[in-house]
């Protein structure tokens, strides 16, 4: 409650790839990094629209049968996902695969630092998983769902994240970061974001 | 009072049993245990285990299954890493127990949630017992 500067809608975009190979313990700049987390995923903005699971999943479904023209040329998901507070998150995957690289072991720990942080132990996050636009849209529907359910598997699992407080949903490549490069590898992202309360 | 003597009995034997030398008087923040996994196993996950999740303790399963062709560095890391994860989730769990009656002394008009009563608490570390300070550094709340 102490930042009011950064509000819902906030999209950090963060570049956690944490180097492995050469890096001692990390301090300065990974505390930086969670600290940012953090932030990006607190203060829900009063029109944040509610968002569940079921409901994006069902976007994203629609968006694929509706919208059959180039990807530069399709509207973005109805569901307005940028009035959330959110992070953007890279995660690096064996190709064509939901296993989690152990290069982004770390990462996928910083995520775990923040949601155990005092500030957002109340609030529950939907895991979005999202691919670029190679390979059929069918397929990336389904690789981004696992993908996605592998990071919340670690979550709460191996770093102990209560599961009531997580849903995966898969967007395939539907919500592209980019719209006017499809195939960037920016598209190729977890998010995550806060979608309120745990207890209403 | 008696519930708190034993959450803090608990934590000294964890503690003992984590540091020979008394050392390690913090938990790891869960990205560095990440960044340990990676660093000593990481090399032997992509030889062994390539198709093992992180999740739902696979990769110890797969490491466990390969432990004659494992590193001791892994072994040991990956030991560590998992006890120090627990540990701080254990305090994070048991921090409204053990600091309850400080909060009630020094945190009166505080509205819980978003945090609140954890910076309360931190802010008046100088006043708050032993095993609550203790309780909340294991946290990774300070």
């Amino acid at each position: 409650m102490t930042s009011l500067m950064l509000r819902g809608g906030l999209v950090a975009a963060l570049a956690l790839t944490l180097s492995a190979p050469l890096a001692a313990p990390a301090s300065a700049q990974t505390d930086l990094s969670n600290a940012q987390i953090v932030q990006g995923l607190q203060n829900l903005a009063a029109d944040a629209p509610v968002v569940t699971a079921a409901s994006l999943r069902q976007a994203a479904l629609d968006h694929a049968t509706m919208y059959s023209g180039p990807a530069s040329q399709r509207p973005p998901l109805a569901i307005q996902l940028d009035k959330l507070a959110q992070i953007n998150v890279q995660i690096q995957f064996k190709l064509n695969s939901a296993i989690i690289l152990p290069e982004s072991y770390a990462t996928i720990g910083s995520i775990a630092d923040a949601l155990h942080n005092p500030v957002l132990q109340g609030y529950k996050f939907i895991i979005t998983g999202n691919t670029d636009t190679t390979g059929t849209r069918e397929i990336n529907l389904k690789l981004s769902q696992e993908r996605a359910d592998a990071v919340l598997e670690a979550l709460t699992t191996t770093f102990n994240i209560n599961p009531a407080r997580l849903e995966a949903v898969g967007l395939g490549e539907e919500a592209l970061q980019d719209t006017k490069n499809p195939e960037s590898p920016v598209n190729r992202r977890v998010q995550i974001f806060n979608v309120g309360p745990l207890k209403r | 009072m008696k519930k708190l003597g034993f959450l803090l009995g608990a934590g000294l034997i964890a503690l003992a049993a984590s540091a020979t030398t008394g050392a390690q008087a913090q938990t790891m923040s869960y990205q560095q245990a990440g960044a340990m996994l990676a660093k000593s196993c990481g090399p032997d996950i992509m030889k062994y285990c390539a198709n093992a999740n992180l999740g739902g303790g696979k990769i110890l399963g797969c490491l466990d299954a390969n432990a004659s062709k494992v590193s001791a560095k892994c072994k040991a890391d990956f030991a560590t890493a998992k006890a120090s994860i627990a540990k701080r989730t254990m305090a994070q769990q048991a921090i409204f127990k053990v600091c309850n009656a400080d909060a009630a002394r020094l945190c009166q008009g505080v509205v819980p949630g978003d945090g609140n009563l954890i910076t309360c608490l931190v802010d008046a570390s100088k006043a708050v017992s032993k095993a609550c300070n203790q309780t909340i550094t294991d946290a990774g709340w300070r």
